[in-house]
């Protein structure tokens, strides 16, 4: 990322730690990723884990299910991913640039 | 069990904001749906790849856990797919807010 966008990024995230510290507190943790790259900005969790959400969640399931959405309806796009397992819950809000993922 | 599913449909078709309940067996055939023939198989065939990714992950993220359900919202629906042993329940809904 340019550094131009990473000091808007920077901006975002200072904007929004009220809404980060509200989630935050039933959150176990959150990873944000860059869409093109599958890179890592910011995360709560280690390195091991951010990096293996993002490879298995991030990047190969959310293409998946996005290019399902799509070609059951060329108008309709994925807007929010909610995936429960027995212990967790992982919601996945992908935006144009990045993609947040929370697990509670 | 197709009592069940019966239940399950009648109780779920209820639902003001349901545009529409597909049953899969095991395979994804489809055993039981509300919507047309053509829609249900296609929904049938993206969404039970979609489900087996989905439960393959999780399990790979972490061996000791499971899928229990999977919601997918977008611009114009709401789908919500329960996998389990004999069957897969996917709903379709609009999304009520």
């Amino acid at each position: 990322m340019s550094k131009a966008s990473h000091k808007a990024m920077e901006e975002v995230v200072a904007r929004n730690t009220d809404n980060t510290n509200r989630i935050m507190e039933q959150a176990q943790g959150y990873v944000v990723s860059e869409n093109s790259t599958d890179s890592l900005l910011h995360t709560s969790f280690d390195l091991t884990t951010a990096q293996g959400v993002i490879k298995h969640l991030n990047s190969s399931f959310l293409r998946l299910a996005q290019s399902c959405v799509r070609d059951l309806d060329p108008a309709d796009h994925l807007c929010f991913i909610r995936i429960k397992t027995r212990k967790h819950e992982f919601l996945v809000s992908p935006e144009e640039e990045f993609t947040v993922t929370v697990q509670f | 069990m197709s009592a069940e599913i019966e239940e399950l449909l009648k109780r779920y078709q209820n639902y003001p904001n349901v545009v529409g309940i597909i049953v899969l067996d095991p395979f994804a055939i489809p055993i039981k749906t509300t919507m047309d023939y053509t829609l249900t198989v296609h929904y049938a065939a993206l969404i039970s790849t979609l489900t087996f990714k989905a439960a393959k992950m999780v399990t790979n993220l972490d061996s000791s856990n499971e899928l229990v359900n999977l919601r997918m919202r977008t611009l114009n629906h709401e789908v919500i797919v329960v996998p389990s042993e004999s069957y897969i329940i996917i709903v379709i809904q609009k999304p009520g807010t």
